[in-house]
């Protein structure tokens, strides 16, 4: 086990009052989330906008710091370490972003982003460049390139850009987060390819933050879906895909569009939008869009309740049933 | 097919930039029937977009319409929209032909309330009174399947969700009853779920308004639940035209083939590798001769880098620009 997260949380005071000097609420981005990802495993987070997958990707690297819970890294607490060993421990977990061009400082080349990870962390001009080499063809770029600015490069190259750039320090874990949402769909699957054909290579463990459920069926060994901040269900990948046990979960799945014309498809399960962060529903937050709705939803949150030996759904329906 | 409400002949824009000049839009064609939903399908670059733009006369300063016929049926008789000048053209914007596009955001003004921007148009358009216009305005909420349209009406954009937001939006652009409405990636900055939603509405308004729908969108998934009618765009240029059964069941050009391939099963058996396309789009600057798609096709042969491939057919209504049609 690489990762192991326990009841993380991560509010976010509300500022009220005539000069916002009160805090009169909290937005609970990230409620009570607890789970585990072995080495050399994918765990991917799906989820609406605003559920909290890309706030506990950013809490598992330690880039904000938790309102509460902790975050194993290897068995080692991270946010117990001083300053000196985050560093340390940073440079075995790095991020992939949705949108790699914004992250780049445009007038750097190529060469020089990719070794500035190397750079920070005390290595040699020549080993830096040494490294860069031996990267660029490993996610399909060429050795020329090094010397190129980031606008000269279509969202696709970026993307590998930022790819390299995480696996400068040869990391163990990397949190892909939405890494191939903003590409075009020709090049999508050209870099989901790379992120798969690395994980292998280098037995990377990938946390992979994604709301898109083909490609997180294509990528992942187990799946989390979170609502409002918590997970409703986690399981490995089939049966989370054959078997979803949580109305949101089925819900999700029913909303994504067919693969061909006339496909039979149950019309779509999900009604209203996620609800506010800021105001979480009493009792089982998906109760005010849940078709099966009860009246105990209403009142007492479920608990994650474990259904198989790798499976587990938050819902007092799945719980009076079993 | 149905008899076309909208009729489009070769039409090209070209763009002026700094970088210099280029065809975003090269000799595209395409019919929309009435009542029909044509999806038009390409990555960013490929001109589906600036297509859009072309119909309703709202091209950038730096782009031209070189040439091209846009026939679009009206109550009088066709005319060639193309031809219209500003004043005609803005009779036919939004009471002929309305427009969604991806960011509601974007388009409605952040300082005025819904209502006031629901009613402008009824108001401008339509010749409405106040009261009348409000009316309008909550009748038209409640077809988006709005709950509450009173308060909403009130309410700023800020205010809703980005559901909510394109619900306004299509309100909006439903308001004046347009005979064609042109979806610009409707739902790309919504969640699946709301997504999924918002295709059920449009769907069902269209069919209740016997309106046609020109949707734009990169999404194969959304053309497959939506579209009667596809056409694919590379490069700029039309690549392929079919019923939508067809492309799925036998994609004629290798760019079709390709997406149809790269996009990950949700139910069938997932492939250890995904069947990409390699290479990168082309660069609208530096165009490859011949057939646009051939660096990247994997049947790519000589001729396929001379000339600029014609169309050729595949069946009823379906043709491809591709020399290994048919085979």
């Amino acid at each position: 086990m690489l990762i192991r997260v326990d009841n993380l949380a991560k509010h976010y005071p509300i500022a009220g009052g005539f000069f916002g000097h009160r805090t009169v609420g909290a937005v609970r981005a990230v409620d009570g989330v607890s789970f585990s990802i072995d080495r050399g495993e994918t765990l991917a987070l799906v989820g609406e906008s605003g559920c909290g997958k890309s706030t506990t990707g950013r809490l598992l690297t330690r880039l904000i710091e938790p309102t509460a819970g902790t975050v194993r890294f290897d068995n080692m607490e991270i946010s117990e370490m001083d300053a000196g060993e985050l560093r340390a421990a940073r440079r075995r977990m790095q991020l992939v972003f949705q949108d790699a061009g914004s992250s780049f400082n445009p007038r750097m080349t190529v060469g020089a982003l990719i070794a500035e990870p190397m750079h920070l962390a005390g290595a040699s001009a020549a080993d830096c460049k040494a490294r860069v080499q031996e990267l660029l063809p490993l996610v399909g770029l060429a050795a020329e390139h090094t010397d190129r600015y980031p606008h000269e490069f279509s969202g696709g190259q970026r993307q590998r850009i930022g790819i390299a750039r995480a696996l400068a320090l040869r990391p163990d874990f990397v949190v892909c987060d939405e890494p191939v949402s903003a590409l075009d769909v020709s090049v999508q699957a050209q870099v989901i390819n790379l992120l798969t054909r690395l994980q292998r290579e280098f037995g990377l463990t990938y946390l992979f933050i994604s709301h898109d459920l083909r490609v997180v069926r294509h990528v992942a060994d187990r799946v989390a879906v979170m609502y409002l901040g918590r997970i409703v269900e986690i399981a490995d990948k089939a049966t989370l895909y054959k078997a979803p046990q949580h109305p949101y979960t089925r819900a999700l799945l029913s909303a994504v569009p067919a693969h061909r014309p006339g496909a039979v498809r149950k019309k779509t399960e999900v009604v209203g939008e996620i609800a506010s962060a800021r105001a979480v529903p009493s009792g089982c937050r998906y109760h005010t869009r849940c078709p099966y709705v009860m009246p105990i939803c209403r009142t007492e949150e479920p608990e994650l309740t474990e259904l198989g030996a790798t499976h587990s759904s938050a819902c007092h329906l799945v719980q009076t049933s079993h | 097919m149905a008899p076309a409400l909208l009729s489009v002949r070769n039409l090209t824009v070209a763009f002026d930039t700094r970088r210099g000049p280029f065809d975003a839009v090269r000799d595209v064609s395409f019919d929309v029937g009435a009542g029909q939903t044509l999806g038009v399908v390409g990555e960013s670059g490929s001109g589906k977009s600036v297509t859009a733009m072309a119909l309703m006369q709202l091209l950038p300063d730096t782009a031209t319409l070189t040439s091209g016929t846009i026939a679009f049926a009206g109550p009088s008789g066709s005319r060639n929209l193309a031809a219209l000048g500003e004043r005609e053209m803005q009779k036919v914007r939004g009471r002929e032909i309305a427009m969604v596009f991806q960011d509601p955001m974007a388009s409605l003004n952040p300082i005025l309330t819904v209502g006031h921007q629901i009613m402008e148009p009824l108001r401008l358009q339509m010749g409405l009174a106040k009261a009348a216009a409000r009316a309008r305005a909550e009748e038209l909420l409640a077809l988006v399947r709005i709950p509450s349209p009173g308060d909403i009406l009130r309410a700023y954009p800020h205010e809703l969700s980005g559901g909510m937001r394109q619900r306004v939006m299509i309100a909006i652009a439903l308001s004046c009853g347009p005979k064609l409405l042109i979806a610009d990636e409707p739902t790309t900055a919504l969640d699946v779920t709301t997504q999924a939603q918002i295709l059920e509405l449009l769907r069902d308004l269209q069919e209740r308004l016997h309106m046609s729908v020109l949707l734009i969108t990169h999404d194969l998934g959304v053309v497959a639940e939506f579209a009667d009618d596809v056409m694919v765009m590379y490069a700029g240029r039309t690549v392929e035209r079919s019923p939508v059964q067809a492309l799925f069941d036998k994609p004629g050009h290798p760019y079709t083939e390709g997406l149809l391939n790269s996009m990950p099963p949700l139910e069938d058996e997932d492939p250890e590798v995904l069947q990409a396309i390699e290479g990168n789009v082309a660069s609208p600057f530096a165009l490859p001769p011949g057939c646009a798609f051939h660096p990247r096709c994997p049947y790519a042969f000589d001729a396929c880098r001379q000339a600029l491939p014609p169309f050729a057919a595949l069946g009823e209504g379906h043709e491809a620009a591709c020399l290994r049609v048919p085979c």
